[in-house]
């Protein structure tokens, strides 16, 4: 009967999963690490002509892509052997063990070639579980030309942001331009930039003392200015409040937005050949509140690599991953793409001096705050999450900035105590 | 009352039996299993990987539940969209139903392209108004920006109360075509004989639709009824991909909610004390739809 070799055919399709012992699964997406992804397994594959690596091109907004991983893990699904995670998901991922340890993998010598503050991120039990790939921040991308045009100067406040903004703005007259976006739907990038304002003016997640005190009045300031720049000034349009990172460098890069803040990655799209904004932009760090120009305001991120504990080929995996993260690689990123090793060694090479605009990232990862995932561990999701509501709150003026942060502590306090 | 079975009944009721059993072990399986493991997660605490075991924590996570303010704006964003998406399905299907049931040219190409929003999955189709609603690129704020009704753009799906407009708007576009598609089959069974005694009676058309159309298909509409209040009472692909819930948690249904518990905060146990509440609720809606059903036979 035609149907019941058919459907015998489907089942035994789903099965017999192909076992040929040298295939990896890699998930990692394919904007984060840009081209780095394709060089780096281009010259794998040469290196290694008898594996197969199958790239898993996973989503760039990072909560899509953990909720595909805690649905793989949890069931504990054999790929992806390797995959890319997020530096706040590191520590987490590792207690619930969803990492393969890998001081018995890889050498002592190749752990400890790699930043030793970043590879704390993902060190549970005096184990390492994974090995950071690259290190990014979010940066304060500008219109040479406008400012050029109004006769500005490169705005390092907040309060010069917004005055450029509203003359740029006044003078472009067009609803549809646009003078401060970024990332503020309600995702992990919201929480990054309420990072930024809050340790600009000062604040911070914690007090001097350690204690949380995400109502803390520099921060109430901080974030005030936020819902006025966004409210009161109209110094960035409504859809803000909807933007990811690849809309708000969209509108940013077809010239509809005078200042950008996201991560690195945005460098590559806007100055590529095709880009309209291509001779027209540059970047600085992220602005402060007048009075703290010493405050650390760029939000500092990165991404690891890991292998998957029930992966039926954790040594190749583990070979994979050196290669993947080894100098030589990491120092072609770093000069044809501008990422950020996390290789102390690389920065030395006499070939970094020509990455410009790489060290010009590398001065503003001087001002660098990190989210506090090593605070919170494994409690870390919920409290990004607490904060992207209350913020969200507070920007839709749902709730006061008072109402909204006061309601964050109190269920922040709540999550850590449980 | 009790009722009288003849051997012959009996032989035909084990017959009938044995050929259902096949398909009541399949939904046993698929349907029972889970809603009695979602029961014992709600009641439990566990932890996903099995390395500790469930444990009895009586009403634990339902008295939190009780105290969750995001639970219960999820639960009243859930019933605010159903009681406003059912009814204009329901007007909007028994419209499309009669047009449909006319004789006109075209009439095979008209039904086609009113079963064409059903017939995509709704992600899909969710995806492709997400693009139409966009502030900045999208068709409805060209429109309303070039013709002059709008001097800026409108935030659709970045407002409260236009997020849950948009929302309902998709659904009524992509369901009332299934509405019609039910109702229709009710009217083609109506017999042509009542419409021409009403004629003979010298009725209008509008009469006829009250007296013969409408009175017949109540067994059609409670069923399209129950079947899309379920539907609306779970939605989640549509807040999912249309608002992701927002803006804040003005469109979070309660799928959605559990969805983020479960997934989000890997929190099984509190999830599955959602999810059983969603479970009663929808029970509750169905029981109450049968129960009139039959009242009125």
């Amino acid at each position: 009967m035609k149907l019941k070799s058919l459907a015998l055919a489907t089942a035994a399709a789903m099965i017999a999963v192909p076992a040929i012992a040298e295939d990896l699964v890699l998930s990692i997406g394919s904007r984060g690490y840009g081209p780095a992804v394709e060089r780096n397994l281009a010259r794998y594959a040469e290196a290694n002509p008898d594996i197969n690596i199958e790239w898993n091109k996973v989503s760039d907004v990072p909560g899509e892509t953990r909720k595909l991983y805690v649905t793989g893990l949890t069931a504990k699904s054999p790929t992806p052997d390797v995959y890319a995670l997020d530096v706040i998901w590191a520590g987490e991922f590792a207690q619930r063990g969803w990492l393969e340890p890998l001081n018995g993998l890889l050498s002592d010598e190749t752990i400890a070639t790699f930043n030793p503050s970043l590879l704390s991120a993902s060190t549970v039990d005096g184990e390492v579980h994974a090995l950071p790939l690259y290190a990014d921040g979010i940066h304060f991308f500008y219109r040479t030309d406008l400012l050029e045009k109004y006769g500005l100067d490169v705005p390092q406040t907040w309060e010069e942001v917004l005055a450029a903004s509203e003359v740029i703005a006044d003078g472009e007259k067009n609803p549809q331009f646009y003078g401060f976006v970024s990332m503020w739907a309600k995702i992990e990038g919201l929480f990054m930039n309420w990072l930024a304002f809050v340790n600009g003016n000062g604040g911070g997640m914690f007090d001097a003392d350690g204690n949380l005190a995400v109502n803390q009045p520099a921060n109430i300031e901080a974030t005030q200015f936020m819902v006025d720049l966004l409210n009161e000034h109209r110094a960035a349009p409504d859809s803000i409040l909807n933007m990811k990172p690849d809309d708000a460098r969209t509108l940013f890069q077809q010239g509809r937005a005078a200042f950008l803040m996201v991560q690195d990655f945005v460098y590559a799209p806007l100055s590529a050949d095709d880009s309209p904004v291509a001779d027209k932009f540059d970047f600085t760090r992220v602005p402060y509140f007048e009075g703290h120009a010493d405050a650390n305001s760029t939000t500092m991120g990165g991404w690891f690599l890991g292998i998957n504990p029930n992966s039926e080929n954790k040594e190749t995996a583990a070979k994979f991953l050196e290669f993947f993260t080894a100098y030589d690689q990491q120092l072609a990123a770093a000069i044809d793409d501008n990422r950020a090793p996390t290789i102390p060694a690389v920065y030395e090479n006499p070939d970094m001096a020509g990455a410009e605009v790489l060290a010009k990232f590398g001065s503003n990862y001087d001002f660098g705050v990190v989210r506090p995932s090593a605070e919170t561990g494994s409690k870390y999701p919920k409290v990004s999450e607490i904060m992207q509501l209350e913020i969200t709150n507070a920007l839709h003026q749902q709730k006061t900035v008072e109402e909204a942060l006061n309601d964050a502590q109190t269920q922040i306090e709540a999550v850590l105590a449980e | 009352m009790t009722v009288r079975y003849s051997r012959l009944d009996q032989r035909r009721q084990a017959v009938a039996f044995g050929f259902v059993s096949p398909t009541l072990l399949v939904i046993t399986l698929i349907l029972v299993y889970p809603i009695l493991q979602s029961i014992v997660l709600s009641f439990g605490d566990s932890s996903i990987d099995g390395s500790e075991p469930w444990r009895f924590v009586g009403l634990k996570h339902y008295a939190t539940l009780a105290q969750d303010s995001r639970f219960w704006n999820s639960l009243w964003v859930t019933l605010t969209f159903t009681a406003l998406s059912i009814p204009l399905e329901l007007i909007l299907g028994i419209a499309l139903a009669v047009l449909m049931n006319e004789h006109f040219r075209g009439k095979g190409l008209a039904r086609l392209a009113v079963l064409f929003p059903w017939a995509l999955p709704t992600a899909l189709n969710t995806l492709m108004w997400r693009w139409m609603y966009n502030t900045d690129y999208g068709l409805f704020n060209a429109v309303a920006l070039q013709s002059g009704l709008a001097d800026r753009p409108i935030n659709w799906l970045g407002d409260e109360t236009l997020a849950m407009m948009s929302m309902v708007i998709v659904s009524v576009w992509k369901t009332s075509s299934f509405m019609a598609l039910i109702i229709l089959a009710g009217l083609q069974s109506i017999p042509r004989e009542l419409y021409e005694a009403g004629r003979m009676d010298g009725m209008s058309r509008w009469q006829e639709f009250r007296e013969i159309t409408l009175p017949l298909l109540r067994g059609p509409i409670m069923v399209a009824l129950i079947v899309r209040s379920m539907d609306a009472l779970r939605t989640f692909e549509l807040p999912f991909n249309l608002t992701d819930g927002g803006p804040v948690t003005a469109t979070e249904s309660l799928s959605l909610y559990a969805y983020k518990v479960i997934f989000d905060f890997i929190d099984f146990n509190f999830g599955a004390s959602i999810v059983v509440v969603q479970f009663l609720v929808i029970f509750a809606m169905s029981l109450l739809y049968i129960v009139t059903l039959q009242k009125k036979d």
